[in-house]
């Protein structure tokens, strides 16, 4: 056997077993969910035409769209300033800021939402503190509504948009702002034109993050949320551990990896998110 | 120009602490001395903490993260070093599509993961069972060590393998002697996050845990739904530890780069 073909026997035996473990345990379930998903009885994709037919069931993927852009929104306009402020601290603080920001990574997003129920509940803290202020006559209904979804989310995804944004920023020329700056351009001038257009390619990249990740969601909504604004995700789990019709499951979990999928091969023409991917 | 930037600072420091300060709020709810949360606290007691690791149940779900934690690490660590090591040696398209396939399941949503690998390990038995969740966790956890120790390749000099292969010494020797004490620290890095993925993941072990095999977030998530207990607290600041334990270990022993990303 040639000096090259022992190389390349080698390349295949070390991807061989991770390969074949990926086949097995993820992509052969996907698969087999995918075949359920499309041979009911009723027709090759009854499951998915009473999804989408059903005013009930397009209210969820409505919602849960909705949710998974407002969240964006918040996400990436708290992100931005904060990520800029982590590009101009220097030493102790830096790093003090920058693990502010990974340590909520790496806290099970269960209990960070557990710590919102605890702060927004109807004795909890906050509404104890409004009270004693003479703010408020009666404790507020803080939780279990939209506004409560939307800070755990927010919460949880914050980390994801700053990390993007902080990598375009640090890579930017600060020779370009001075340049600006010395031909007579307002400051905000200098950012319209200049700073924005220059880090666009992370806002861009933490927004597809964001909101791929918010379309998923289950833990925050199942227990911030109200049981009126399900998401798909909740609509998943609901439909195999209440109503058993896997069927119905599948056409839901496809339905959202096609938007998924469909809005990630679209983001690819225009930034590297690989990158942003590996630098997590 | 000065009021722009101290708005800009204020409301950058108002994130950091929203970031970080919800999460610490578990910590004095844990210390409750009554039978339900109250923050602060009025009175203090480690009342809590007695009944937690008195509880048969408690201590069980306990038991069963940390046998799923070390089968999850131990699986995605064997597999995902091999398929790094692989992968730093192909080239071109075929390199691309492979990672892309690995990385896969940090795009697809865990509850779709979930369902499907629920779907096929029901009917094998292995639903409710350690081995059933960890083959799941180690799906979730892959991705992380193939980066890590994809990273600390990088830092791997050929001419370091060409020298020793060259010098007679057998490609197993060369693993042992030159590659693995380089790419230890990437090695470290992925057993912990994958230690920390499998301890902290609920979606998929809601749906794999069965009545036999509930790990600490489950039962964390069972009795949240149900009742707000300050034993809860403490089941969650116990799982705050282990992370916070094993991120610190990341950050002193994993690859020096990733902490100036």
């Amino acid at each position: 056997m040639s000096l090259t073909a022992r190389g390349h026997l080698a390349t295949a035996l070390l991807l061989l077993p991770a390969l074949l473990f990926i086949a097995v345990w993820f992509v052969t379930p996907l698969a087999q969910l995918f075949q359920l998903s499309v041979s009911d009885k009723a027709g090759p994709f009854a499951p998915y035409a009473q999804l989408l037919g059903s005013e009930v069931y397009r209210r969820v993927f409505v919602n849960t769209l909705w949710l998974a852009l407002t969240v964006t929104a918040i996400s990436i306009l708290l992100a931005y300033p904060t990520a800029y402020v982590l590009t101009r601290l220097k030493g102790w603080w830096w790093t003090l800021a920058f693990y502010c920001v990974l340590f909520p990574f790496w806290i099970s997003v269960l209990i960070r939402t557990f710590a919102w129920m605890l702060l927004l509940e109807k004795n909890g803290p906050i509404n104890r503190v409004l009270l004693e202020l003479g703010a408020i006559d009666r404790p507020l209904e803080l939780l279990f509504n939209a506004g409560s979804v939307h800070i755990g989310m927010v919460h949880v995804l914050l980390p994801y948009a700053v990390l993007p944004i902080y990598a375009a920023m640090i890579r930017v020329d600060h020779r370009l702002l001075l340049a600006s700056d010395g031909l007579g351009a307002a400051p905000l001038m200098t950012f319209l034109r200049i700073y924005l257009p220059l880090t666009m390619p992370g806002v861009t990249a933490a927004a597809v993050f964001v909101f791929l990740l918010a379309l998923g969601f289950f833990i925050t909504p199942a227990l911030l949320g109200g049981v009126s604004a399900i998401t798909v995700a909740m609509l998943i789990e609901q439909l195999v551990n209440e109503r058993l019709v896997w069927s119905l499951a599948g056409a839901a979990s496809f339905i959202l990896l096609a938007v998924i999928f469909a809005l990630l091969a679209l983001a690819a023409r225009f930034v590297p998110l690989g990158q942003a991917l590996v630098a997590r | 120009m000065i009021v722009t930037r101290s708005l800009i600072h204020g409301l950058a420091s108002a994130v950091l602490a929203f970031l970080v300060l919800p999460i610490l709020a578990v910590l004095p709810a844990s210390f409750n001395r009554a039978s339900f949360i109250r923050l602060p606290p009025t009175e203090y007691s480690l009342r809590w903490y007695e009944r937690f690791f008195q509880d048969r149940e408690w201590l069980t779900s306990l038991a069963t993260s940390t046998k799923v934690a070390l089968l999850t690490a131990l699986i995605a660590l064997a597999l995902g070093t091999a398929a790094a090591i692989g992968l730093e040696r192909l080239r071109g398209r075929l390199r691309g599509v492979l990672t892309g396939l690995f990385l896969a399941p940090m795009i697809v949503p865990v509850v779709v993961t979930a369902v499907a690998l629920y779907y096929v390990i029901r009917p094998m038995g292995l639903s409710g069972t350690v081995l059933g969740l960890a083959l799941g966790h180690a799906v979730l956890a892959l991705p992380f060590v193939i980066i890590n120790v994809g990273v600390s390749l990088r830092t791997l000099d050929p001419a370091l393998l060409r020298a020793a292969d060259g010098l007679g010494a057998s490609p197993a020797r060369v693993f042992l002697t030159i590659t693995l004490p380089i790419i230890l620290p990437g090695l470290i890095g992925g057993a912990v996050f994958a230690l920390i993925t499998s301890f902290d993941e609920l979606v998929v072990a809601i749906f794999l845990s069965g009545i036999q095999a509930k790990t600490l977030p489950v039962k964390i998530w069972e009795v949240i739904r149900l009742e707000f207990t300050p034993v809860v607290a403490v089941a969650s600041t116990v799982l705050i530890a282990i992370t916070v334990a094993l991120f610190g270990a990341a950050r002193t022993l994993g690859p020096r780069e990733r902490s100036r990303p």
